[in-house]
């Protein structure tokens, strides 16, 4: 071989290379995990998921003056149809914030923040325990293998079930972990049949937070704990500012939130439904450091992202709606970080009840 | 879907007084092997709704479970494979779970029962 034919192979190979990893690997959130050129809407057709997006971003247009609170859980389930994919990608298993740690991986912070939630209803091998919004379950792993207790899951939505199956599988953890399709406003379990329940930044999509209270309530055997991390806005939220509302607001529509209650109602309705409660506290406030840094760090990645995304939607690999979808992630998670920056928005706002 | 999920499955359709247990409808039924830890499935016995189990381990194809069972039967192995395998070995893949009291069919597709309601029934 020539100089010149060696020269153009070496170069053409550290291209295709350079543009594998640029593609394949770079922009995934974990090693083996889900890669860009696997994104998908869910369980909707690829021709349709532009579509989807638009009407869902018409629906949440101004989430407190939504009158159909009936059409909420079928706007959640499109809104997980169109994010859970690009969810795995760019940030990994576990669809929740943790303060982050330093010195510790985000990996690492997440899954201690999820410890600390079973720790708190304290249960060990042969306890049953629901996960109420289990998403594609990285809590549920993480808490199943660190307390050897049995988790079932539930999510509306049959995508991240599928997902949420498979993970389990690959863990060797679908012994310990199940998860059931279904809405956990009406969830298909009998009365007091859980030793304990944990709800991660999931009951922020119920129209009335009651509502999936009392569906815990009912499910829980008396004595049982139950704790819930939940996105609420602070006490140094104003709603006479236009700042903070433009914050929150667009925080919900690009959340599928019917509308993010105050931090301070947030006890009165679990006693509403029987709870007792233990105790409260945001665990955002110091000496926990900032969770919305994470989100910051996410910039950088955006545009990368965006441009991988770009072009597997160009070439029809990615369904088109998945770069509108992209986009409105990362124009929401700046508004979660100004949440996080005025500390009027808080997303683990921990609530320990007690069923008498 | 295994049994020890189906076993705490409940119709929740307004109106219905006693939605367990449902009745399995199987199409497709696979086995799936799990490694045997005794001391999980003693723990997990006192959990369990015997009848309902037994009912469904027969739907599944699978009739050596005892009707009746005490205590001391758990320190039988053979016992304890027994409801090993059709407590967590047995997997419906495809068919439905029915409401014991309006007969609607919960579908179970690859495994996921899906369990949520339609309007109507909420």
């Amino acid at each position: 071989m020539d100089f010149l034919t060696l020269f153009c192979t070496a170069t053409a190979s550290i291209l295709a290379g350079g543009l594998y990893w640029f593609v394949c690997v770079l922009g995934s959130a974990e090693q083996k995990g889900k890669a860009a050129t696997q994104l998908s809407g869910g369980s909707i057709a690829h021709e349709k998921v532009q579509d989807k997006f638009k009407q869902y971003w018409t629906f949440f247009r101004r989430p407190k003056e939504i009158e159909t609170a009936e059409k909420v859980p079928a706007f959640v389930d499109t809104f997980y149809n169109l994010v859970t994919d690009i969810y795995e990608w760019g940030w990994g298993q576990s669809f929740h914030f943790s303060p982050s740690i330093p010195g510790k991986s985000h990996r690492d912070a997440t899954r201690l923040h999820e410890e600390m939630a079973v720790d708190l209803i304290n249960v060990g091998p042969g306890k049953r325990i629901l996960d109420a919004g289990c998403g594609v379950g990285g809590p549920m792993r993480a808490i199943a293998a660190h307390s050897g207790a049995n988790v079932v899951g539930i999510t509306i939505n049959e995508y991240q079930v599928k997902r949420a199956r498979l993970h389990n599988k690959k863990a060797g953890l679908d012994k310990l972990c199940e998860v059931v399709c279904g809405n956990f406003l009406q969830m298909p379990f009998e009365d007091n049949s859980f030793d304990g329940a944990y709800s991660i930044e999931a009951t922020c999509h119920a129209p009335k937070l009651e509502d999936v209270y009392g569906e815990i309530y009912r499910v829980l055997k008396p004595g049982s704990l139950y704790v819930s991390y939940e996105w609420v806005t602070t006490e140094a939220y104003n709603p006479e500012s236009a700042d903070h509302v433009e914050i929150i607001q667009e925080i919900e529509r690009g959340d599928a939130l019917p509308g993010l209650r105050s931090c301070k109602n947030i006890a009165e309705k679990a006693k509403k439904v029987g709870f007792e409660v233990i105790t409260e506290k945001d665990l955002s406030s110091p000496p926990a450091q900032p969770w919305w840094s994470r989100l910051k760090m996410g910039r950088i990645a955006y545009w990368r992202n965006h441009i991988v995304v770009t072009c597997l939607a160009w070439l029809g690999i990615a369904p088109k709606g998945v770069v509108d979808v992209h986009e409105m992630l990362f124009v929401t998670a700046d508004y979660l970080t100004r949440g996080g920056e005025t500390g009027i928005f808080t997303p683990m706002y921990m609530i320990l009840c007690r069923k008498p | 879907m295994r049994l020890i999920t189906h076993n705490m499955l409940s119709s929740n359709i307004k109106g219905v007084t006693n939605g367990f247990p449902l009745r399995i409808e199987a199409e497709k039924v696979v086995e799936k092997e799990v490694d045997f830890n005794p001391d999980f499935l003693r723990n997990m016995f006192s959990k369990i709704e015997w009848k309902a189990l037994t009912d469904a381990s027969k739907a599944l194809g699978y009739a050596e479970l005892p009707e009746e069972t005490e205590p001391s039967m758990l320190e039988s192995e053979l016992f304890l494979r027994k409801l090993h395998h059709a407590l967590l070995e047995l997997h419906l893949e495809e068919g439905a779970l029915v409401c014991p009291e309006t007969g609607r069919k919960f579908p179970v597709n690859k495994g996921i029962p899906n369990m949520l309601l339609h309007e109507d029934e909420v």
